[in-house]
């Protein structure tokens, strides 16, 4: 006979208020195999894990119910306070009174009797728990991190650090990122470069890192302490080995009059190249499309011209499988463009600026390459479409962001301070031209941050105009800017060299297709959602797999930085421990009903379902049948819903469990 | 107006039956052939099973020859030998159940040697077996059948289809009337033709698919479905029995054939196969499925359900 115990949580009063708990708990109290019931405050504090534990030990409890919050919350930590007096943590259950009564109804009787009927399903529910022992699994202690920018070197160099061996992944021929296209750093003007440089240098000097540069995630396999992920290493067309990034290579390349992309577009390079002087590591890739020999079998200049033999036309794609432990996903971010977008989507470029057709409207991050030393223009503020100097700039802030009706509601957190450094750094460069900016508010809180503000409109001359500008457009070799003024109320027309834009952040393309490789949450913009927005910023909902820098949303460098260190150190986390304790809520297969129709294996996301013979003591094969591997098996239920004949249960949520919770209703 | 079915192939399909049936006997490349033959009363038939050369002069092909013979395959394979090949006559619409089977890991390829039948159709019922094979008395699921001649069979008998006659009262017609009904009027049809089912579980012996060792329907820790013959139980049977074959069901009518109580069965299977062919592209055919249209997710999958 069950001896369960149920304890109804106050919460505060997130449950109290509409649910009488009181009611719930003597109510409960009469329920068949009920022997405690009682309600606290706060259940999940000191004093109510004690009570739970007290009367565990006192009423000789076999099972216990908390009603209380979602089990996605607090139900680790009731498991572990009973068994902390010896019951097996699966007999505690939770029944979810809060998400799924309280907060979502205001009739405080139809509330009141519906949390007892919950707290009734889960007591029917609990009756059926079994004792399930804890599975434990090896952690590999190895990690890989997804993104060679800045969030991604800091997380890898912190894990290499701890002496963990790490498997850096990077897309672009280079590590770096946006970082490295940088010219100097809000709030101390220091150089981007010099700060950034040193670290992608440690990173591939690291006795522990691995660099996979210039290659993609294609698969990941397994689950935490024990991923296998394959990748893509695209062909380089130059053997990394070999090169010795003497560069005689680029000089000799007739394909000089490719746009520079890492320059915005703004410069040029040529076919064989590295992304940017100081790239790491220092050995070129041939860009296919635009290489004379792959296009027309004729050239290779590179070829005769590379003392060591590295160049290689035929290398091909190879698939590496790495085993790593856990995942960092540094994939970063990509600036919004107000090009015209397709028919039917949710996000909506700007006509009224020029959908990006007039040449001198460009965005903060061209800005920043026409303001760096190492930039196309040597560091002078040349506009692009004539490399006059500009004499009034004007920037206008939040552009993508912040409007719901271009269907971006989030602010992108960066632009007023980079734009404030902007005016700036202009001003410093051209000491007679003016910076206007257009912007709705400030949102500079950090440290120093209000103050940098505060000295780019007090020190540097910066005219700040509280508005939105309505219109954009070319007038002789001028760019009218239509705006108005909030704080006096009236028009405003400017008419400006340049105008920079500060457009929204917004998740790198493919960022969705990733993280359904790696089985992870994403919201409707494509940022990575963290598991709790408060009290688990860096983790994932899924096991082994942590987040840093812009992936998850917007974020400027040393927010970025804290992210990437604060991976790290749950990685190290799950890495000090050489065994893995697993919840083992996982799916069994019942042999003697099985059929071996293999339908579980079909639909199983993680792989678990294995083909298992049964065999007779003569050692004929008598079927069959599916075997689900405990290591692997993820406890989603789906093989448990596809079984024809019900032959798969998943542990704590089995048929008869289900239905008795059902039944109870 | 009656038109009568031009089945003078079927002669020759027979002779070339026996011919393979007593070559690959002989040569052992199958233990056992699985075949139809007559029965005392003219024109039934009766399936069989020989393992003799000599026994392959039983062996015949006529428009008697309803059964499914691929449930000897799964699970009435008691009489048919452990080892060795097995050989099996199948018509197009059995071969489909074979793919089928194969595609979920019930049967290997390899077991099993196909004498595909190219057919003209079969009689509804055998209730009377002497009848004519017309434009009236073919079954349902040989008007509109488009798969009269096997692919991917072992061995086809070299005889030419002739061509068939239009034909009228196909399940198409009467899922269109389905469909024409209000919501209400579709529930109190199936209700009446539910309310008739006296649980002989005999579609389920009869079907291909039905292999589970033990039913879901049959279970009783928990109860899935109340097994007495009330209205809900049985609208429980027939919906799983429906729900369990979307997407896998071939048509070969045999559940609609052996009912006792003439419930129109194979109606709500072709109902069910033409949601699936509507919703996913998918519909049984020759073609080995490594997963079936419920076993898959693709991304251009229908969401709009989702709201």
């Amino acid at each position: 006979m069950s001896r369960i115990g149920v304890f109804i949580c106050h919460c505060g009063e997130n449950i109290s208020r509409t649910v009488d708990v009181e009611l719930v708990a003597s109510t409960a109290s009469q329920f068949p195999g009920v022997a405690f019931a009682t309600d606290y405050k706060y259940m999940c504090s000191d004093p109510g894990q004690s009570l739970i534990k007290k009367a565990v030990s006192e009423h000789r409890l076999t099972h216990v119910v908390v009603a209380a919050c979602s089990p996605r919350m607090h139900e680790r930590t009731f498991r572990k306070a009973v068994e902390q007096v010896g019951l097996n943590p699966f007999l505690c259950e939770m029944a979810n009174i809060r998400e799924h009564c309280s907060w979502v109804h205001e009739d405080r009787e139809e509330a009141t009797q519906k949390a007892i009927e919950i707290v009734g399903m889960l007591v029917e529910r609990v009756k059926k728990n079994r004792v399930l022992p804890t599975i434990t699994v090896p952690v590999t202690k190895r990690a890989l991190v997804i993104g060679g920018g800045i969030a991604g070197i800091q997380a890898a160099l912190d894990i290499a650090d701890a002496g963990h061996q790490v498997v850096l992944v990077e897309r672009e021929p280079s590590i770096g990122g946006h970082m490295a296209q940088l010219s100097e750093t809000f709030p101390t003007l220091d150089c981007s470069q010099c700060i950034m440089t040193p670290k992608m240098v440690d990173l591939a000097n690291h006795p522990n890192i691995i660099m996979h540069t210039y290659s993609e995630i294609e698969q990941v396999d397994g689950y935490i302490g024990n991923f296998q992920v394959t990748i893509r290493k695209k062909a380089r067309s130059v053997d990394e080995n070999k090169c010795t990034g003497c560069g005689i290579c680029m000089t000799k390349c007739p394909q000089k009059k490719i746009p520079n992309i890492f320059d915005r577009n703004l410069g040029t390079r040529t076919a064989i190249y590295v992304p940017f002087p100081q790239a790491v590591p220092n050995v070129p890739v041939i860009d296919r499309e635009n290489c004379t020999m792959f296009k027309t079998g004729k050239c290779g200049v590179c070829q005769k011209v590379c003392g060591p033999g590295a160049i290689d036309f035929n290398q091909q794609d190879t698939l590496i499988v790495e085993p790593v432990g856990a995942i960092v996903v540094a994939t970063g971010f990509e600036l919004y463009d107000i090009t015209e977008k397709p028919k039917g989507s949710p996000i909506k470029g700007y006509g009224e600026f020029g959908h990006g057709k007039i040449p001198d409207v460009i965005d903060g991050l061209t800005f920043e390459r026409l303001a760096s030393a190492s930039g196309p223009t040597g560091g002078k503020i040349l506009r692009p479409s004539d490399g006059k100097e500009p004499k009034q700039v004007v920037f206008i802030q939040c552009v993508g962001s912040r409007s719901r009706e271009k269907g971006i509601s989030y602010c992108s957190k960066i632009c007023c301070m980079y734009t404030a450094k902007h005016t700036m750094l202009y001003h410093h460069k051209v000491h007679d031209g003016q910076a206007y900016v257009f912007f709705m508010d400030a949102r500079v809180p950090g440290k120093s941050y209000d103050e940098f503000w505060r000295r780019a409109i007090e020190e540097e001359e910066a005219v700040y105009i509280r508005g939105m500008v309505s219109r954009l457009y070319q007038k002789g070799d001028k760019i009218v800017v239509m705006g108005s003024d909030i704080s006096v109320g009236v028009q405003v027309e400017i008419e400006a060299d340049l105008v920079v834009l500060a457009t929204a952040v917004q998740p790198r393309k493919g960022a969705d297709a990733l993280a359904q490789k790696l089985g992870i949450s994403y919201d409707k913009y494509h940022f990575y959602s963290e598991a709790h927005a408060k009290l688990k910023p860096v983790e994932c909902a899924t096991a082994g797999i942590y987040l840093a820098g812009a992936c998850q949303g917007p974020k400027d460098i040393p927010d970025t930085v804290s992210q990437a260190s604060a991976a790290a150190a749950k990685v190290m986390t799950l890495f000090s421990k050489d065994k893995l304790e697993r919840e083992p809520i996982v799916a069994r297969v019942k042999e003697n009903n099985c059929v071996g129709c293999f339908a579980c294996r079909k639909v199983c996301a993680y792989g678990a379902v294995e083909e298992k013979e049964i065999r007779d003591r003569q050692g004929n094969l008598i079927k069959m049948v599916a075997y689900v591997n405990p290591g692997v098996c993820a406890g989603c239920g789906t093989c448990q819903a596809t079984c024809p004949s019900k032959s798969v249960e998943l542990d704590g949520y089995t048929d008869e469990q289900i239905v008795a919770m059902i039944e109870a209703l | 107006m009656t038109q009568p079915i031009d089945i003078s192939g079927y002669t020759r399909i027979t002779e070339s039956i026996r011919t393979e049936a007593k070559r690959i006997l002989s040569d052992g490349t199958v233990s056992a052939v699985i075949g139809y033959t007559h029965v005392r009363r003219k024109g039934s038939t009766q399936p069989i099973l020989i393992t003799n050369p000599d026994d392959s002069e039983k062996l015949f092909f006529s428009e008697g020859c309803l059964n499914n013979l691929v449930v000897y395959l799964t699970k009435s394979k008691k009489d048919v030998p452990k080892t060795g090949k097995i050989g099996i006559v199948v018509k197009g619409c059995d071969l489909k159940a074979v793919v089928g089977l194969l595609g979920e890991s019930q049967l290997k390829r390899e077991d099993i040697y196909l004498i595909g039948v190219p057919c003209n159709g079969v009689l509804g019922s055998l209730i009377n077996p002497a009848t004519e094979l017309n434009t009236k008395t073919i079954a349902a699921k040989c008007r509109e059948c488009t798969d009269r001649m096997p692919v991917g069979a072992d061995f086809v008998p070299p005889v030419e289809l002739a061509a068939m006659p239009q034909m009228e009262a196909t399940y198409s017609d009467k899922i269109a009337k389905l469909e024409a009904m209000t919501p209400s009027e579709r529930w109190e049809f199936w209700k009446e033709q539910f309310s008739k089912c006296i649980k002989c579980y005999a579609c389920r012996q009869v079907c291909a698919f039905c292999y589970c060792e033990q039913c879901v329907c049959d279970r009783n820790r928990p109860q899935m479905v109340e097994q007495s013959p009330r209205p809900s139980g049985n609208f429980s049977w027939h919906l799983v029995r429906a729900i369990h074959l979307a997407g896998r069901c071939v048509g070969c009518a045999e559940c609609e054939r052996v009912c006792p109580m003439d419930i129109p069965l194979n109606l709500l299977n072709r109902k069910m196969a033409m949601e699936m062919k509507e919703l996913f592209n998918s519909e049984a055919g020759f073609e080995v499925r490594e997963k079936g249209p419920l076993n898959s997710y693709d991304e251009h999958d229908d969401e709009s359900f989702i709201r």
